[in-house]
């Protein structure tokens, strides 16, 4: 680990103004994702400057019946709340389906946005990587790439987002409330994120010295029996294999409208419009569900070893589907 | 967990004694230590002055180094030394032949230009702090002139495998020795190739030395150590110094599971630049390194054929395996050594491949030979009982042998039968759905879920070495039990206690028990499942001859003459060894295994729901210990049926895990409640106290009775593991 100069920011200002113009600057929270990079060299920065005393941390209902949640709120206290859990319940267990108790209990809604790729070959400086250092390659491509991207991956780069969380705010249209020098803006969660394209550097679309200070989950009624859906590995403390957060507004029998997020597939959470406007209109069955399903998939591209994705991402969604059209819970 | 043994403790050489703590569920000696942070393991001890060592690996997987830049390292703050191949410390070569010493690698670290394989040390930088030490480490640029590595077990080139322990693998019988052609009786037979994927060491403590100088010729080493004494003579002959110079401390092991009892090269390093330095060295492997530095498994391709009579006698069995060894190290994994052990057949053949490739050296890990030999063994065994429509547990008690058929010896205290009809009556076997993909369990999800229940057999050899203990009686009313056998986490604190207080007649918190000093007197070896066996009877023993010694019938005697007399205390040392039983009887442990799977098939989500072991091991010392070694092994199983497989880059050759995130194996929420149970009598032939190992029997079988009820829920026969999510789709 590089020697690093550590501050406190006093206020929300302050961390803006002593990390913009010092690109080697970053900002910390519950630090459980940027420590663990520090140390095997994928960030040195000069400076550190820790977010984690100012007042970001509530948790509000917006006016609109909405949900505004401070980037310091732990991922903990946001699943465990209790009208999350009621309103919003795959928010919550797209949380609690993540990393562990423990880390969960220091993890911030801001870090986890923030969390970086998984890919070993960005994590391991033995080797090349665009995402790591522009212009490197992409290993992974011709590499052992099981867990990699089989939607919306470039020549430069085939990185997965690895959060749960994110897919889940995806789902719900969450806006990401951020400051930077030049005052405050928000970001439509499906713009928060980035493609890798010809920039892989670039998970995001915050700009240098901007911070997260809030997400806002807009009112949702349908949320109430939206399902979270994650396969993995083992039972417990991996990544995703494939992830679904599904939400479906139903009138009887017939679907209103439709919410379909995937991750553990493409470099950020992976809506499907195409799947989601096919839904509207259909009647809420497993053949409807079959069809908006391969929609979702239909421009999937796998790699050497990650076929299995796609059939797998198929399944998801036809499960998470039929289990909010019976009035959601664990699926 | 209950325990169905006769416990006839004949050892106890005190009359007074009421009752005896051999055979109860004692809780383990050491468990507050560690659950309370207490417990010094290797890495923890403070030294004034200790400076930290940090290795340098090689990104390359074959190939050889032009050059070394340490200039950047070498000017970085807090650093005190680089090593490279170009001023590696002084390092002798030791005899390596089991005997004298022995290492991991045979190739000493830094000894020349030459990349093996990735992740192989190039060089260290020490430097006063962990993160300084990481960080120069980062900032040695080498050159390499790399070659295209061979990293691919499938592509890999075979030859025929050189002798395990001085035994040729090839092994023929009936017309396999004759030559003649043709085998009689065959009506049913399966043939079918099963694969295993390479499994990581990673115990819960990261391999790790610190080496503290008194001088130029003497030095302590702390290192998790699972042969304290052979440790000490081979860091002597690597030291260049007479054996007394040395000490080894390893009171704790995280777990070692055959990774810990020599060293490996980022360990001599570590001994041999702390002499360079004069100053305690502490070198800790992370993670990444251990991938290449800390052994592991081999992954294999077993070939199985076995032939039977319509009634389900075996008629033969031919049992060929491929495994793969690094470059630098010769170990083939021996799968096919369970082989004649497990069943009869007149004709069986058995032949053994090795390749080399551009990994790190592998090396035993738990049931080497045994775990991945009895995953394809039995889940052949499993097959053929489908073949002929016969209960695989009868089929098994059908088959089993009575002798060892490659020593010809019969086995002692062999319960087996007891283990697999006790299983079935625990586990409910024959409630079992007769077809596969008949068993549903209605779910809270959409799908009902595919119910399965499958079997496998369990054995591991009885291994027993030559040990010694000491026994010392005190004024105080304690006896102290010391030697440098050790506890890596098996409750031999606990057994030894317990052995000797019952020796003595003396309550359990009477008995301080100091292990893992090679100071103490020869423990011999934590590994081959053999501490106990090994060790108690040299502990009983010397509790006898200390009463001897002392002239006294009871301890509490013995220590009325040292208070009277002012003694300061009263010793005996004692030591035992096999001897002419292992030409008359062949020793094996013995067990089976019950487990039920659900299987959500359009997801490909398994879980295993419910686990029952029966084990035949000789006298239970302690119930509690020996099932949570059962467990232990059967999770561990569980993770190499599930999860566990180390992956390479096909083009660098460099693995694709790096830390417990990326190598996975099981969590909590994978493991269901398993129960344990015991079976049999002592096995007096083995042994004084009729123990037989227990560390490594629960991981035998594990992944053939998961992979078998996976048959049964699905219809579906794994034959690769692991079982991944996709292999269900
Ligand atoms: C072993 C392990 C397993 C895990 N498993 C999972 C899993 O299964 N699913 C999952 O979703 N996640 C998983 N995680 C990731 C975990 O969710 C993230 O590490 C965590 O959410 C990051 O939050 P943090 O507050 O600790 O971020 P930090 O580590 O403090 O920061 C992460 C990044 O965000 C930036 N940052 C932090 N706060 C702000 C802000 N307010 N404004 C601007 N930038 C900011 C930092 O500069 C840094 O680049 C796992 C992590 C570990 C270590």
């Amino acid at each position: 680990m590089k020697n690093f100069a550590y501050t406190r920011a006093t206020s929300t200002r302050d961390a803006i103004a002593q990390t913009t113009g010092n690109p080697s600057a970053m900002v910390i929270a519950g630090g459980t994702n940027l420590v663990d990079r520090m140390k095997v060299f994928l960030d040195q920065p000069s400076d550190l400057v820790d977010l984690s005393r100012l007042p970001l941390k509530q948790m509000e209902r917006t006016r609109s019946g909405g949900f505004k949640i401070g980037a310091l709120v732990t991922n903990t206290t946001l699943a465990d709340h209790p009208e999350i859990r009621r309103d919003y319940p795959l928010l919550s267990r797209a949380i609690l389906s993540g990393a562990s108790q423990q880390i969960r209990n220091v993890a911030t809604v801001g870090g986890n946005l923030l969390q970086r790729t998984r890919c070993p070959y960005y994590y391991d400086t033995a080797f090349g990587c665009n995402k790591r250092q522009a212009g490197t390659g992409c290993p992974a491509a011709t590499g052992v790439n099981r867990g990699h991207a089989i939607l919306g991956a470039s020549d430069q780069c085939i990185a997965t987002h690895p959060s749960d969380m994110c897919v889940a705010l995806a789902a719900l249209d969450a806006i990401v409330e951020v400051e930077g020098s030049r005052g405050t803006r928000q970001i439509p969660f499906a713009e928060f994120h980035r493609l890798p394209g010809d920039t892989p550097q670039r998970d995001t679309n915050l700009e240098p010295g901007e911070i997260i200070t809030s997400i806002t989950l807009p009112p949702l009624p349908a949320a109430k029996t939206g399902v979270y859906l994650k396969l993995r590995d083992r039972a417990s403390y991996a990544f995703a294999l494939v992830s679904v957060a599904a939400i479906l507004e139903l009138s009887g029998d017939e679907i209103r409208s439709a919410r379909l997020a995937l991750g553990g597939v493409a470099h950020k959470p992976w809506r499907s419009p195409e799947a989601e406007r096919f839904l509207v209109g259909k009647p809420a069955t497993p053949e409807t569900f079959t069809q908006a399903a391969a929609i979702a998939l239909q421009s999937a591209k796998p790699l050497t070893y990650n076929g299995f994705k796609v059939e797998l991402s198929k399944r998801i969604i036809q499960r998470a589907l039929a289990v909010v059209a019976k009035g959601g819970g664990l699926a | 967990m209950e325990v169905n043994m006769s416990q006839n403790i004949s050892q106890n050489s005190n009359q007074n004694a009421t009752t005896s703590v051999v055979g109860t569920a004692a809780s383990r000696k050491d468990g507050r230590a560690k659950v309370t942070g207490t417990a010094t393991y290797a890495a923890e001890h403070q030294l004034s002055g200790l400076v930290h060592g940090y290795v340098v690996t090689s990104p390359i997987a074959k190939g050889r180094i032009r050059s070394i830049n340490t200039t950047a390292a070498a000017q970085a703050p807090g650093v005190i030394a680089v090593y490279t191949h170009q001023n590696s410390p002084q390092i002798f070569k030791p005899a390596n032949n089991w005997m004298n010493s022995k290492i991991y690698e045979a190739r000493l670290p830094l000894s020349d230009d030459q990349i093996h394989y990735a992740g192989q040390v190039v060089g260290m930088v020490v430097a006063d702090t962990l993160e300084r030490a990481r960080h120069a480490a980062h900032l040695v640029q080498v050159d390499y002139e790399p070659q295209a590595p061979q990293v691919n077990a499938r592509t890999a080139n075979y030859q025929p495998s050189p002798p395990w322990f001085g035994e040729d693998f090839t092994f023929n019988s009936g017309s396999f020795s004759t030559g003649s052609a043709e085998v009689t009786g065959i009506e049913a037979q399966i043939e079918a190739t099963y694969t295993t994927e390479m499994e990581l060491h990673a115990p819960m403590e990261p391999h790790a030395t610190i080496a503290h100088w008194q001088g130029k010729d003497a030095v302590t080493i702390y290192e998790p150590s699972q042969y304290v004494l052979l440790t000490q003579k081979t860091y002597a002959e690597l030291l260049g110094l007479a054996v007394e110079r040395v000490r080894i401390l390893s009171p704790y092991i995280g777990g070692g599971f055959g990774s810990k009892a020599f060293p490996w090269p980022p360990s001599i390093l570590c001994a041999a630049a702390a002499r360079d330095l004069g100053r305690p060295l502490k070198v800790v492997n992370s993670r990444r390194q251990m991938t290449a530095n800390a052994g592991h498994r081999s992954e294999t391709e077993q070939t199985l054929k076995l032939s039977a009579t319509a009634a389900g006698k075996l008629v033969l069995i031919e049992h060929l395996a491929k495994s793969c060894t690094s470059p630098v190290d010769v170990f083939p994994e021996p799968c096919t050594i369970v082989t004649p052990v497990m069943y009869a057949a007149p004709n069986i053949r058995l032949e053994q491949q090795l390749a080399v490739m551009n990994v790190g050296t592998p090396t035993f890990m738990r049931a080497p030979g045994e775990a991945p030999g009895m995953w394809a063994l039995e889940s052949a065994m499993d097959e053929l009982a489908w073949t002929l429509k016969i209960d695989p547990v009868q089929l098994r008690i059908m088959n089993q042998t009575q002798s060892h058929q490659r020593k010809n010896l019969p086995f002692s205290a062999k319960q087996f039968t007891e283990c697999l009809e006790q299983g079935a009556e625990r586990f409910g076997w024959q409630g079992r759905s007769p077809e596969p993909r008949s068993q549903v369990s209605p779910s809270q999800t959409q799908d009902d879920l595919l119910v399965g229940w499958g079997m496998a057999a369990a054995t591991f050899p009885g291994y027993r070495g030559a040990t010694s203990a000491k026994v010392r009686l005190l004024p105080d009313g304690t006896a102290h039990v010391l030697s440098s056998g050790n506890d890596m986490g098996t409750g031999a604190y606990t057994v030894v206690g317990m052995t000797a207080a019952d020796a003595l007649g003396l309550p359990l918190n009477q008995i301080r028990v100091e292990l893992g000093d090679s100071l103490l007197p020869d423990g011999g070896i934590a590994g081959g499942s053999q501490m106990t066996a090994s060790l108690t009877p040299s502990v009983a023993l010397a509790c006898q001859e200390v009463l001897k010694a002392a002239e006294a019938t009871t301890a509490a005697a013995a220590f009325e003459k040292l208070r009277q007399t002012g003694r300061a205390a009263f010793e005996a040392t004692a030591s035992t060894a096999p001897g002419e039983e292992t030409k008359q009887f062949a020793f094996n442990s013995w067990g089976a295994h019950f487990c039920e799977v659900t299987v959500d098939e359009l997801l490909g989500r398994l879980r295993i729901t419910r686990w029952v072991s029966v084990m035949n091991i000789g006298r239970v010392l302690n119930p509690k210990t020996a099932a949570s070694q059962v467990r232990g092994g059967i999770i561990m199983g569980m993770g190499q049926a599930l999860m566990e497989e180390c992956h390479f880059d096909p083009n660098t050759g460099f693995p694709v895990v790096y830390d417990l995130a990326t190598y996975h194996f099981p969590a909590h929420a994978d493991i269901p409640r398993i129960e344990v149970a015991f079976v049999g009598e002592p096995d007096l032939n083995f042994n004084p106290m009729g123990v037989r190992g227990v560390g490594e029997i629960g991981i035998t079988g594990v992944a053939a009775a998961i992979a078998n009820a996976v048959y049964h829920a699905t219809g579906k026969r794994i034959r690769s593991l692991p079982i991944l999510p996709e292999k269900l789709l």
